[in-house]
């Protein structure tokens, strides 16, 4: 059995899927690591990624456009993330429990949404033809290289901005105006209101580019992960979002590390349950019981270094 | 000069500022501010001049009133409404981001771009340099916040403020963390800039500053304005008058202490905080039974890292600290309490009180799991009831009912809550920090009153407190904290002066080891 | 007199936000609905009147589902109230409630047992595997720092995965078509509280009596009194020698133990086979029902009442309307937004503020003038 396992790991398809697998927990982890760097807790990117995957769908359908299905995914999640933004900044619901709405709404709204807009239940079958999904693209050179050119070649082209974001984010937070602005407010907001940095705007601004970097994980999602959109395709990636950004520190780095750490279970998971006598739900748990692992080192590892800044700065947000 | 005398840069007229939780920070206050002085506005904490300020600079918008700038009456809603028009504040806890560096602090909000997006750091750092030039406030651009010194800091937040226009600068409370050099350079550097033309708004309750460098002086008590006054042309006991008021002032009668057995103990402190700065360095003392052991100093100098290392809130690197001979620095709270040690925090808002909980449910947050208070598994209630309304009675808390929410208190009352508890558990020693800070007259002289009483009863007292009245008045003996070090002893404090005891506070003078080591009764 | 003022205050808020919730879920329903009146009709009225030949008469058998709907989300909303109440914002109430659930039915069919005694070991057991589920996301929240809302939520799907395996591929009766479990003992099965095939068990007293226990508990323990002032004030909690840590742990233990009993009374109560496949969702309307009811286990039933009408207006829309039953997620999200907004009308309640304190300034300084003459 072991030596079975060891021999599809190896394989190029396994490295392929792992990176495939990772894209769309990377996009939400992004999300999580822009909102965290601004003081955020954005626990709603689940429900976001669930009402842009739909959404997705439903505009590539009536454009017959992937690229607009996709843009349209991107805004519902900005708009998605404003609205969290209005009840937490303004209206001053506990930003968890705004979340929270955000994500029951995306269990159930969805469903009577996809109902409201096209007379179905439950996934989009139908709706669903190889032209409305996001197209893979074959990089040239890069796919001529034996073995690495299969790993890293073909895939969709919103896997390939999901690592693009790793960088475009590190420059956005540490080589721009706005991402000195959102890690001011961030780590200590009155002085950036001080000096003028409006922090709700940065808040609202943070939010809402989660929330887009979300939308891009649930078109990813519906639009060619699961090529198409059921209700319960997202199985918790916005949560295990929530823990990547965690577990790397909330920079866009080590978020995308533990990203792949986490499409490492998942597609691992794929494989192992595909053997004899081993239980796929067991193996379907594996993702969940190594965030918790993850989260269990990373914690031990800063306990130390938080508590010490915490008891010195009580003001400032470790 | 008349036309100068006219020339009022700023006008707050009839300002009354009422906070959410009911509090009336300001009633009905008048301000104004003369082109290029150097104005205090002063008054004891909790007398509402940094509500004001915090007006003034937009952080806060008055309930009533209004506030002229240059003659023009101005909506102040935001920091940067206030900035727009030539108002910079340097704050008393710094509003600096400590993992950005100096210069990207110093830019932040107004940042230089280059290829129209990205952050032209080179820029930043030419810019500061330039201003710091300018303005002879040397600052290392580079450097990382969280690794620069408190009086570098300070810079920056005045460098922030100027590179952002401000003609008027708000100061609130500078000096509190200084050392005596770095006070000396503010002072040339803020007189410097007044003969720039800038005008400076200098918070402060320290008369030998305000006397040293400021032209007029406002100031307030009990949240309201005491008047507007030329330094020059007032003495410091008239400011003091003003200021706090002569009851307060004589208000403790007490006998001579008869101190007996030691009850706290100890012995060589060292504490080093997260940015390397060492303190609190070799301070040893014993505190005993029926006597008030005042702690006397400017703020930052150790007070609050060892009262913190004294109720567990801090590790000290090394040393003792032991409570009828028990280890108090390795025990939890729970424990230090049960050794019989009550502490009446600093921040009473943030350990004083659970301020959505009721009166009764604050009052007995110390004692709910003694058997008196339980019927087995549930709370003996009538038990309760009694002991809050009889602590309610004793000290004289102003409220509705013990079912009021502590919130809804006055902070006079607020702070008479954690009084009644700490003071009614039957301590064997109580450790005082800042005990009646900015709350009203009536509820300080009942505080202090109580202290007293409790230490001729026979209970251990140490008190801190930058108040150097209630420090000086209630203290039956006295040390001075200067730079982390114990600056000075004195046994006896009813001969003491202000004059001598602010030269040991400001580290002028220091008392011989051995006149110090006389603190420690036991060796 | 201030109080009550600020009391009527909140009153009126929360009713308002009701009313938003649900004109935003009247907006949906014209917007989906091509009978809107009628979709109205069933979701407003519906639960509790029935209309025969244009005779309205009260439907009690709707009450009875009504109640019976109550059962679990009146445990889950209590096991939110005392987690909450500590500030911990633990999740894991939705796979702890499936496991209990789980839990119980194992026990009801291979332990045998006196009827009664039967049914309330299956739930002790379901309750105390509850609590040592939630002793994960509590220690490593009090010993490491670890956020125990993320934690809690991976525990939901672990929660789910573990039980489906066990359920397909140990405890499955190969017999039947669907995945299910064996059938309970008769001794374990909770007994129905009204005559007529209604769903209403007397797991619905219990929930009762739980309503009283815990809210005694919160408010006349000593346990319950450390939890709150926890939740309120954490520092000041630690200041006054409260053993934070493990008070910590003990509301998410209680709370996880009071989500396995809502999920094994409604197992027990309700079925006689275990057949969930997913999770049930009561943990998640347990949080909308603490969030209504304040963290106040008192106002627990009436909160979860208030959903179940909801939910089963939902259902009617989709039965006889055109609206599916999903609404009822856009309507509590709604809820939940407009409920827990603290600044929702926040500028009337600083004038009633402002207003109260201008007239106790008035009162001192009129006071002060009478004692200088």
């Amino acid at each position: 059995m072991w030596s079975q396992l060891l021999s599809t790991i190896l394989k190029e398809e396994f490295l392929f899927s792992v990176i495939r697998i990772t894209a769309p927990i990377l996009f939400a982890a992004l999300g999580a690591v822009i909102a965290g760097k601004a003081g955020v807790t954005n626990i709603g990117l689940e429900g976001i990624m669930m009402i842009s995957a739909l959404f997705g769908v439903l505009f590539s359908y009536w454009t017959q456009s992937w690229l607009v299905g996709v843009i349209g995914a991107m805004l519902v999640g900005v708009l998605l993330g404003l609205m969290m933004g209005f009840f937490a900044l303004k209206l001053k619901t506990d930003i968890i429990l705004a979340g929270i709405a955000v994500n029951m709404m995306g269990t159930g709204g969805t469903i009577f949404l996809l109902y409201m807009f096209t007379g179905m239940r439950g996934n989009t079958g139908a709706l669903v033809s190889p032209n409305i999904l996001i197209p893979t693209i074959n990089i040239p050179l890069v796919q001529d290289i034996p073995i690495l050119g299969s790993i890293l070649s073909g895939h969709a082209i919103l896997t390939y901005l999901a690592f693009l974001l790793v960088w475009l984010i590190w420059l956005l937070l540490y080589r721009t105006p706005l991402g000195l602005n959102i890690r001011a407010v961030g780590e200590n907001a009155n002085a950036a209101s001080s000096v003028g940095v409006s922090v709700l705007k940065i808040k609202y601004i943070a939010l809402a580019l989660s929330g887009a970097l979300a939308g891009f994980g649930g078109a990813f999602m519906s639009m060619y992960y699961s090529q198409g959109w059921n209700s319960g395709m997202v199985a918790g990636r916005g949560f295990i979002a929530l823990a990547a950004q965690a577990m790397g520190r909330g920079e866009p780095v080590g978020a995308m590390f533990s990203s792949l750490l986490f499409g490492l279970a998942q597609a691992l998971r794929t494989k192992v349950s595909g053997l004899q006598g081993v239980s796929s739900y067991l193996v379907s748990s594996i993702p969940y019981v190594v965030t918790i692992l993850g989260l269990v080192i990373y914690a031990a590892s800063t306990i130390k270094r938080v508590k010490k800044a915490r008891a010195e700065h009580p003001e400032v947000k470790v | 000069m008349e036309q100068k005398q006219n020339d009022l840069v700023v006008q707050m007229k009839g300002i009354t500022k009422v906070y959410p939780n009911g509090i009336a920070a300001n009633q009905g206050v008048d301000f104004s501010v003369r082109r290029g002085e150097i104005h205090a506005l002063m008054g004891e904490n909790g007398a509402g001049k940094s509500t004001l300020m915090k007006m003034l600079f937009g952080l806060e918008q008055p309930t009533e009133g209004a506030i002229f700038v240059n003659g023009e009456k101005v909506a102040l809603h935001s920091p940067t409404a206030a900035i727009a028009h030539g108002i910079g504040m340097v704050h008393q806890h710094f509003m600096l981001v400590p993992s950005l560096t100096v210069a990207e602090n110093i830019v932040l909000g107004m940042v230089p771009k280059k290829s129209g997006m990205f952050i032209d750091f080179k820029k930043a750092t030419e810019l500061t340099k330039e201003f710091a030039a300018r303005f002879n406030l040397a600052v290392n651009p580079d450097a990382k916040v969280a690794d620069i010194p408190v009086g570098m800091k300070q810079k920056v937040e005045i460098l922030k403020a100027l590179i952002r226009g401000a003609k008027i600068l708000i100061l609130d409370e500078p000096t509190a963390v200084l050392t005596t050099q770095e006070t000396a350079e503010l002072f040339r550097e803020l007189v410097h800039l007044k003969e720039q033309g800038y005008t400076i708004i200098f918070i402060s309750h320290k008369l030998n500053e305000i006397k040293q460098i400021t032209d007029r002086l406002t100031i307030m008590r009990g949240g309201k304005s005491m008047g507007i006054y030329e330094t020059a042309s007032i003495s410091e006991q008239e400011i003091s008058r003003l200021m706090v008021g002569r009851d307060v002032i004589l208000g403790v009668q007490k006998d001579t202490a008869a101190p007996t057995d030691v009850v706290l103990k100890v012995r060589n402190l060292e504490y080093t905080n997260e940015w390397n700065k060492k303190m609190l360095s070799g301070v040893s003392f014993d505190v005993r039974k029926g006597e008030i052991l005042g702690i006397a100093g400017v703020e930052g100098n150790g007070q609050r890292e060892l009262v913190d290392m004294l109720f567990d809130l801090r590790e000290p690197d090394s040393g003792t600290a032991t409570v009828n001979g028990k280890d108090v620095i390795h025990a939890s709270q729970a424990r230090i309490r049960a050794m019989g040690v009550s502490l009446v925090p600093e921040d009473r808002m943030t350990y004083g009180i659970a301020d959505s909980a009721t009166i009764e449910e604050n009052l007995i947050s110390d004692r709910f799991e003694e058997k008196r208070f339980n019927l087995g598994p549930l709370f003996n209630m009538k038990a309760i009831r009694a002991e809050s309304d009889r602590l309610i009675q004793d000290y004289t808390v102003l409220c509705k009912s013990r079912k009021q929410k502590v919130k809804m208190l006055s902070g006079g009352n607020i702070q008479k809550v954690v009084v009644a508890r700490e003071f009614s558990s039957d301590p064997t020693l109580i450790i005082a920090d800042q005990p009646t800070r900015g709350i009203d007259v009536g509820a300080t002289e009942f505080i202090r009153k109580k202290l007293v009483d409790l230490s001729r009863a026979g209970t251990a007292v140490l008190l801190v407190s930058a108040d150097l009245n209630e420090v000086m008045e209630l203290s039956d003996s006295l040390i001075v904290l200067y730079g982390g070090k114990i600056a000075a002893y004195f046994e006896d404090t009813s001969q003491l002066d202000d004059v001598m005891m602010g030269e040991y506070m400001l580290g002028l003078k220091r008392q011989s080891d051995e006149e110090i080591g006389r603190v420690c009764h036991e060796r | 007199m201030k109080d009550k003022r600020m009391f009527g205050f909140e009153l009126v808020r929360g009713a308002a936000a009701i009313l938003v919730a649900l004109g935003v879920g009247t907006i949906f329903i014209f917007l989906s609905s091509d009978e809107p009146f009628t979709a109205l009709r069933y979701l407003l009225i519906g639960p509790l009147v029935s209309l025969r030949g244009g005779i309205a008469s009260f439907n009690t058998q709707g009450l009875y589902t009504i109640l019976a709907a109550m059962i679990p989300t009146i445990f889950t909303g209590l096991a939110v109230c005392v987690m909450f109440s500590s500030n911990q914002f633990n999740l894991a109430g939705e796979g702890v409630a499936l496991t209990g659930g789980f839990v119980a039915a194992l026990c009801g069919i291979y332990l045998q047992m006196n009827s009664g005694l039967h049914a309330v070991v299956c739930i002790l057991i379901a309750a105390a595997v509850g609590g040592v589920i939630m002793l994960i996301p509590a220690l490593l929240k009090v010993k490491l720092g670890a956020s125990e809302m993320v934690t809690s939520l991976m525990l939901n799907y672990v929660c789910m995965y573990v039980v489906l395996h066990y359920l397909n591929f140990v405890f499955a009766d190969r017999s039947k078509g669907s995945t299910q479990t064996f059938p309970f003992a008769e001794t374990a099965r909770i007994g129905a509280l009204v005559p007529g095939g209604s769903k209403l068990s007397w797991g619905f007293i219990a929930a009762l009596a739980f309503v009283v226990i815990v809210a005694a508990f919160m408010y006349r323990t000593r346990w319950g009194y450390a939890i709150r002032m926890i939740g309120i004030n954490q520092a000041f909690s630690k200041y006054s020698g409260m053993k934070v840590g493990g008070t910590i742990v003990l509301s998410q233990v209680i709370g996880g133990a009071l989500s396995a009993i809502g999920g094994s009374v409604e197992v027990l109560g309700r079925y006689s086979t275990f057949l969930w496949k997913e999770l049930p969702g009561y943990g998640w309307t347990g949080i909308t029902i603490a969030i209504l009811a304040k963290n106040n286990p008192l106002m627990v039933p009436l909160a979860a009442f208030f959903i179940a009408y909801l939910e089963k207006g939902c259902q009617l829309m989709a039965t006889y309307c055109d609206v599916p039953s999903e609404m009822i997620d856009i309507i509590q999200a709604a809820i939940f937004l407009f409920f827990a907004a603290e600044q929702f009308l926040a500028g009337y309640r600083q004038k009633i503020v402002v207003k109260n304190t201008r007239a106790d300034l008035a009162k001192v300084s009129a006071s002060a003038q009478g004692g200088a003459e």
